[in-house]
């Protein structure tokens, strides 16, 4: 297959030369091989020991759903104050990190960013994989889980309608929205690929079930003008998505009254956090993937580059936003909320505490670690020389999520902690359910994720070749040749 | 279904328009075409087989053939009508009997609400001449032990179950064997009853060798000795403390502890009580070593050792008594009380100032010399005759345990009848009782429970029976009250399991007839109330004998006792870390431990420590630092894992965990008793530790001497309902002084934060939840309000009690209340103020508020929580979901959350965490049981048929999963309406009004002693909840958001003596400057427990 590599073509001067998408202008259907051959080959040693222990806790997540719903809530570590605990947190989290994809594929195919297309796919299954654990969680906190379809607008015996004033209503509609034009638009996008493997397949089984799912995909012109068209409607759809999903998520908090959550900025600070960490989980999956299946050639440094970038930018907006909070809180001059950021986060026992002589904050720690994670770590991202060592930006993309983990629970529980009327005041702690479930749903995401990469082509062939040199018909190389296969 | 036009009966009218040439012609060809072709399916209509029937048919006949079959079939309840409906019965209202709960000598009259048949809440007897229907915590509780799965169920005899008949025939056999009673002796506990009198002389006329000994581990009766003794004459001290302006109390915690508690929270709040700012105000002292809820409510607190009250009175003799009863011996006494002279002095200058108006009360544990110094100081005061009356009273004769002891010891007593003390658990370790007991060859015994006195294997004697007490709604009885009014015990219900009274036990073992107890306080009554049957009847119905109460009889005091006495009076060496001072206290939720297996009083927060299912060692926080056992409970992240500590006295070590208590006194320890029990029910296993293994006849509430050392573990967690003490300078709770008041009436408002304004500075009105419902106000015929004047509140927690009887609130047990996940609706918050070696605290009840505006309900998704339009925000358990949304969004946190199913698990809590997918209940699969009968949860049998019987049949028990809160009683307030509207027939006079008393109270509200809660109809100008929201003292808690409670306070006026030298300047505090200053640059030391005071 590298004998193609061979043919050099004329380029613009050097100066102005991009690096291209795809290394060594390899051609179409080497693409093609590279991208399928990670199904069709062997099935790698690792994936089968990741893929196990993934099972295993998903398994996990799966049993404590069961002794929750069978047992009751108080098994997690609520109690008062704090009635919403690493469930929300969790939730929340995980939402926010089915942001990125969805961002990749839609706002970056309006904005014509064609590097996108190495990355979308992952990232969009990794979108789809996330909201399902993230909507996991508020089905499962609420106190009857059976009753749970109380919260849809449903004609039932009781008359009753669900309350469209609350935030948590919203949530429903927004999410569950977010996740239905989300696996629209994958599944779109992945139709020509899956008739791409449907015409590679060599086994009766694959040839049916790609061709099942390919839905007769016959790559004539009229199915590509029809699949661009509409590509670009769901491309328009999901756009305002990206931003209401989580905005709606931080309305939850921004509508109710205490200090702490009832905070104006949320919304953009939300979607901002949201990318942040998206792009943060897409680097930890992604940096190793090319690795272990070779792809460096289509996700090259480049993309990772691109991505670090989008996490600083990203990144600096949150730090922005702690900076405001803060600043309002005090601007505003309201005992309540200058309580609940100076003396109830910032208040470390080292510095702050003994300086303002007042007691170090319970959970002093938590908040340290969120503002390292999330102001500090993505600083480091301003040096090429961090951008491009694959090490170094997969070791802080996981200081992103954590980060991130950390902000939410610091925005859910520090504040409930605190409240208005100090005798509520106590310390909340998980317990093992709550870990538990928590690590679970990392099972179920990533035994989701495996089988996406073993059986799906994880980067949009079709896409990625219409970035290639090649695909451009005036190129030398481009347009369909004579014995080309493409 | 396709509907088919109505057949048109008219002829039609008008042009015929025809479409086809067809038509016209009618052909056959043109009618099949019609109805093969053009409306599709047209056939289907008119063919009577088509499929569409046939399946309807078939569908049809196979439900009724299901129906035909026995599958389907319920299961046959015969319900059987009254054959004969009692009279003045209808079902499904409840009924109220008038009853009384006695306690050691003094009863407590009752009314008792029954509902078909089984009691369902205790309330006062709001008859009485000065009641207002306010009880205390541990009689509303005391329905609770009623329906005790763990209470003696059963007559045993050397603990093999014995028929009931076999020990009622050995009881009655039993009189003919004794001859002149001679070897006979029974032990009784203190009761004040006329009919168990009677029956003790009758019993004593026919066993004239018997003995009779009466043992009460704690023993709130010296006032009587001491007035005996001191007078010369059997009389006991009756204080009015309403009459009081000053009170002084030496060690006593007469709104906690001491006999009588509920009367003297209701006359000492009447002192408290503010209309204008031209009231006056009583003015309370308080000496104590521990924390108290007296010490809470004092206007001036001196916190000295237990060793030093005495001298402090003494010094305060000196400065009171006329200086011929001055002697030196009691200048001696007074000599350590040196350092607190210019208190003291002060102190007694204002008693003198207020001579007849002023009192002086001695606690419980005081020595009875000291009583009788007070009763000196009393005399001196000329407070006999106006705050404290003495009325004529039995002389006691009968003997004490430690005698009773002796004589089993020397093999004097052959027959012993306990009728229900516990001495094997509470009798002074030195007496070694359970080995003197064991010594009887015969042992009676009368117990509500299975406990250590009941016949255990180990030390016993010959022959043990053990015989069920019945419960006081169980059988008659009668008592007096403090004042001395006769009032009634009545029963409601059969006994559940047999029991049977002391009064028969004593009837029986005297040979005696009638030995019914109805007929025996029958028999009382005509001595007392005449032979006329309509005063028996009417005596029942009242709960009273009017005018029965004892008069004040004239006394001559006599100093030559108190100075004889003081005499004997030890001083006690001076504490300090090596040798502390034990304090011994009565625990004011298990009593001596007689309540130990109340789950109800076993989840009361103290109201000091707030701690539950625990004694814990008390300790100041600045003797915990130099024991080595000081916890900061902020470095521990607020999780009470505190010091276990071994406290050694005389030899003989407990050891208990450390519970730092602000405001006690330095190097002393206060150790409640009644915990610890070795064999109780499943409530009270495990629950604290036992003090009464450190206790000695000599010693029996102050000991000097004993040690503290750390045992290293501290895993042991304590679990308390408030763990932060201060109100951060929060204005949650609103205080000043008098003098302060009378200047700024409207203190209260001006501690209220800014409000919030708009760009241009005007405040901002509209709330950020509008109350949908607002408009509809106006035509509402009620809005609801409530005002809790915190001025009479003193924090006693009936409230609490009467509110979980009321709403079947479940207890949730101690690990549960460590998660702060207990169910109470209304709780008490205590705060902290000021050093915390030495703090001022208050309490404030917390309940729902009701906001207008209020933020639970605009959150939550599914509607369960709403408001109605009079006013109250009302909960649809059916409805929610359970996302508790609502009380993350509830400033106050007043809502409270089914974690588990609490109603529907068993009371040692063991399942909590079990699956009921995998877990066993009696031997059968959880998840079997459930199929069988849903409700049942994982309950053993017996637990589960008494828990429904306790249950208020008017309020829904809920479920886990469920958000639930104060309702202001809902149920109670449908029930005034429905009764409005039976009464009014045709008449539109349906509108509950308090002119004509048709308003209901509120649970809390009725049992309160103090008439601190007013809750009514806030639309009616002249209802006391408008006038009491109309005083300028009124506030609400939070007002800046806006959230428009109907919940106001009426704010706290201290009653300080300038004289005084702890006496502080009370600024305004609490304005908004103030605050910032105290959250940025108030020193709030990292090491104290009690974190930053409040000003």
């Amino acid at each position: 297959m590298d004998d193609q590599a061979a043919i050099k073509v004329q380029g613009p001067p050097a100066e102005l030369e991009r690096v291209p998408l795809v290394a060594h202008q390899r051609g179409l259907g080497w693409l093609s091989d590279r991208i399928a051959g990670v199904i069709e080959g062997e099935t790698p040693g690792w994936w089968k020991i990741c893929f196990a222990i993934s099972v295993t806790m998903m398994t996990v997540c799966f049993a404590m759903i069961l002794y929750l719903m069978s047992t009751g809530v108080g098994v997690w570590g609520l109690g008062h104050p704090v009635m919403w605990g690493w469930a929300i947190v969790n939730f929340v989290w995980w939402i926010g990190i089915g942001h990125a994809g969805t961002l990749i594929s839609a706002i970056l195919f309006l904005l014509r960013q064609r590097w996108r297309t190495s990355i979308n796919r992952a990232a969009e299954a990794m979108t789809i994989f996330a909201v399902m654990c993230a909507g996991i969680f508020p089905l499962i906190h609420i106190g009857r889980i059976w009753l749970g379809w109380w919260l849809f607008p449903i004609p039932n015996s009781n008359n009753i309608w669900p309350q469209f004033r609350s935030p948590l209503m919203w949530d429903v509609f927004a999410v569950s929205t977010y996740f239905t034009v989300s696996v629209l638009f994958w599944y779109m996008g992945l139709i020509p690929d899956l008739a791409v493997m449907r015409d590679r397949a060599k086994t009766k089984i694959r040839k049916f079930g790609y061709g099942l799912f390919a839905l007769g995909w016959r790559s004539s012109n009229r199915h590509w003008s029809n699949y661009e068209k509409a590509y670009l409607i769901l491309a328009g759809l999901s756009t305002p998505l990206v931003l209401s999903v989580h905005s709606i998520v931080s309305l939850d908090f921004s509508v109710s009254q205490l200090p702490g959550w009832h905070t104006t900025i949320f919304p953009p600070y939300f979607v901002a956090g949201a990318v942040y960490s998206g792009f943060g989980m897409v680097l930890t999956l992604l940096v190793p993937l090319r690795r272990m299946l070779h792809l460096e050639e289509i996700i090259r440094v480049r993309h990772v580059e691109l991505m670090c970038k989008v996490t600083l930018a990203t990144g600096s907006i949150v730090g922005y936003a702690y900076a405001m909070e803060f600043f309002i809180a005090w601007y505003s001059g309201n005992p309540y909320e200058r309580f609940q950021f100076f003396q109830t986060r910032a208040a470390d026992p080292f510095i702050i505490a003994p300086l303002m002589h007042i007691r170090p904050a319970p959970y002093w720690w938590a908040f340290w670690t969120m503002v390292i994670c999330n102001v500090v770590v993505p600083q480091f991202f301003w040096f090429k020389k961090v951008r491009t060592c694959m090490i170094g930006v997969f070791v802080l993309s996981i200081l992103v999520n954590v980060g991130m983990w950390f902000e939410r629970f610091v925005i859910v529980d520090i504040s409930l902690h605190r409240e208005f009327i100090p005798s509520n005041w106590n310390y909340y702690s998980p317990t093992w359910v709550d870990i538990c479930q928590y690590l679970g749903t990392f099972g179920l995401f990533f035994t989701f994720f495996l089988l996406f990469i073993r059986y799906i082509p994880l980067i949009a062939i079709a896409e990625v070749k219409g970035v290639t040199p090649q695909a451009d018909p005036h190129h030398p190389l481009g347009g369909a040749k004579v014995g080309e296969k493409h | 279904m396709k509907t088919i036009p109505p057949i048109c009966t008219e002829p039609e009218t008008g042009p015929k328009y025809w479409r086809s040439l067809d038509q016209l012609a009618e052909t056959p060809e043109f009618r099949q075409w019609v109805e093969r072709e053009f409306p599709s399916g047209a056939s289907e209509c008119t063919d009577p087989v088509s499929r569409r029937n046939f399946v309807k048919l078939m569908s049809a006949s196979f439900l009724l053939a299901g129906l035909g079959t026995t599958g389907c079939r319920r299961p046959v309840e015969h319900i059987y009508p009254f054959a004969k409906m009692p009279e003045n019965y209808v079902h499904g209202v409840p009924q109220y009997f008038a009853t009384a709960v006695t306690t050691r000598r003094k009863a407590t009259p009752l009314v008792v609400k029954s509902n078909d048949g089984r009691p369902t809440k205790i309330e006062g007897n709001p008859d009485l001449p000065g009641s207002n229907g306010g009880t205390d915590h541990l009689a509303q509780a005391s329905l609770l032990s009623l329906y005790d799965p763990d209470r003696a169920m059963r007559c045993a005899h050397n603990g093999a179950g014995e028929h009931k008949s076999a020990a009622l025939d050995y009881l009655s056999g039993l009189s003919k064997t004794l001859g002149d009673g001679s070897g006979l002796a029974f032990l009784l506990e203190q009761n004040d009853s006329p009919s168990r009198a009677r029956l003790q002389q009758a019993v004593a006329a026919k066993f004239p060798a018997a003995r009779w000994h009466v043992f009460e581990p704690v023993d709130l009766d010296l006032g009587r000795a001491a007035a005996s003794l001191a007078y010369s004459v059997p009389v006991e001290p009756f204080y009015k403390l309403d009459q009081a302006s000053v009170i002084f109390c030496a060690d006593c915690d007469f709104i906690g502890s001491e006999d009588n508690a509920y009367a003297n929270i209701r006359d000492f709040a009447k002192g408290r009580t503010l209309d204008s700012k031209d009231d006056s105000l009583s003015r309370l002292y308080a000496v104590e070593s521990l924390f108290t809820l007296t010490g809470l409510n004092a206007d001036h607190r001196l916190r000295v050792t237990p060793g030093m009250v005495v001298a402090v009175l003494a010094r305060l003799a000196i400065n009171v008594l006329s200086p011929s009863d001055v002697d030196a011996r009691l200048n001696e006494l007074a000599a350590p009380a040196q350092p607190h002279d210019a208190w003291i002095t002060e102190c007694a200058k204002d008693l003198k100032a207020n001579a007849g108006k002023s009192l002086v009360l001695g606690g419980y544990r005081l020595p009875l010399a000291a009583h009788l110094l007070v009763v000196a100081i009393n005399e001196a005061l000329g407070a006999v005759g106006h705050t404290v009356e003495f009325h004529q009273t039995a002389a006691s004769k009968e003997g004490t345990l430690a005698e009773l002891a002796t004589a089993l010891n020397g093999g004097q007593v052959q027959t012993l009848v306990i009728l229900a003390c516990n001495p094997n658990y509470n009798a002074p370790v030195d007496l070694n009782w359970p080995q003197a007991q064991a010594k009887a060859k015969t042992v009676i015994r009368l117990g509500y429970y299975q406990d250590e006195t009941s016949w255990n294997a180990t030390t016993h004697s010959d022959s043990q029976w053990d015989l069920p007490m019945a419960h006081y709604l169980e059988s008659w009885g009668d008592g007096r009250t403090a004042d001395g009014t006769y009032v009634p015990i009545q029963p409601l219900i059969e006994p559940l399991f047999g029991g049977i009274t002391e009064l028969e036990v004593l009837a029986l073992i005297g040979g005696l007839t009638p030995s019914s107890p109805y007929e025996i306080v029958r028999e009382t009554f005509r001595a007392v109330g005449g032979d006329d049957e309509n005063n028996w009847r009417k005596f029942l119905h009242d709960g009273f004998l009017a005018g029965s109460a004892s008069s004040a009889v004239s006394v001559q005091h006599d100093p030559s006792v108190f100075k004889q006495a003081i005499g004997g009076l030890k001083a006690a060496p001076a504490a300090s870390k090596e040798s502390l001072e034990v304090v011994f206290y009565r625990d004011s939720k298990m009593d001596d431990g007689r309540n130990n297996n109340n789950g109800w009083l076993q989840e009361l927060p103290d109201p000091i420590t707030k701690l539950t299912w625990d004694n814990a060692v008390l300790i100041s926080p600045a003797t915990a630092k130099e024991l080595g056992v000081f916890t900061d409970r902020n470095a521990q992240n607020q999780k009470f894992f505190n010091y276990q500590v071994e406290v050694t006295l005389n030899g003989r070590t407990i050891s208990g965990p450390v519970w730092i208590q602000p405001g006690m006194a330095d190097h002393t320890v206060g150790l409640a008793l009644g915990y610890g029990r070795e064999k109780t029910g499943r409530v009270g296993t495990g629950a604290g530790f036992n003090a009464y293994k450190l206790r000695v006849s000599d010693n029996l509430y102050y000991a000097s001497g004993a040690s503290v050392k750390d045992t290293g573990d501290n895993s042991y967690e304590l679990a308390t309902t408030q763990s932060h003490w201060s109100m951060e300078g929060r204005p949650v709770v609103r205080e000043t002084s008098l003098e302060q008041y009378r200047k700024n009436p409207n203190f209260a408002q001006r501690m209220k934060p800014e409000e919030p304004t708009d760009a241009e500075g005007r405040p901002v009105v509209s709330p950020l939840y509008p109350n949908p419902l607002d408009k509809t106000k106006a035509h509402a015929m009620h809005q609801w309000g409530m005002s809790i004047d915190l001025n009479r509140c003193v924090g006693c927690s009936a409230c609490m009690i009467a509110c979980q009887s009321e709403n079947n609130i479940p207890i949730v047990g101690k690990e549960m209340v460590g998660k702060s996940r207990e169910m109470h609706w209304i709780r008490l918050d205590r705060y902290y103020a000021g050093p915390v070696e030495d703090p001022q605290a208050v309490a404030q009840p917390m309940l729902c508020q009701h906001c207008e505006s209020a933020p639970c309900e605009s959150v939550c998704p599914v509607n369960a929580t709403s408001h109605d339009d009079e006013g109250l925000n009302v909960m649809t358990y059916n409805r929610c979901v359970g996302t508790r949304y609502c009380s993350n969004n509830c400033p106050y946190k007043v809502r409270r959350f089914n974690f588990f199913d609490y109603n529907r698990h068993p009371l040692d809590h063991k399942h909590l965490y079990s699956s009921p997918l995998v877990a066993e209940t009696d031997g059968e699969w959880e998840l079997m049981r459930w199929l069988k009968n849903p409700d049942k949860g994982n309950l053993p049998e017996d637990q589960w048929q008494l828990s429904k019987l306790v249950k208020n049949p008017d309020v829904t028990v809920r479920m886990r999963g469920v958000m639930e809160k104060c309702t202001l009683c809902l149920q109670r307030i449908e029930q005034a309406k429905i009764a409005a509207k039976v009464k009014a027939r045709d008449s539109d006079h349906i509108r509950l009004s308090e002119k004509e008393g048709t308003v209901p109270k509120t649970a809390c509200q009725q049992a309160c002693p103090a008439g601190a809660i007013i809750f009514g109809d806030i639309s009616d100008s002249d209802s006391s909840v408008s006038k009491a929201k109309e005083q300028e003292r009124t506030y609400k808690v939070l007002e800046f958001l806006l959230t428009k409670p109907r919940l106001t306070y009426l704010a706290k006026v201290r009653n300080p003596n300038p004289e005084m030298p702890d006496y502080k300047e009370h600024s305004l505090p609490y304005t908004t400057e103030d605050f910032n200053k105290g959250a940025f640059n108030e020193q709030g030391d990292s090491e104290e427990p009690a974190e930053k005071g409040a000003r």
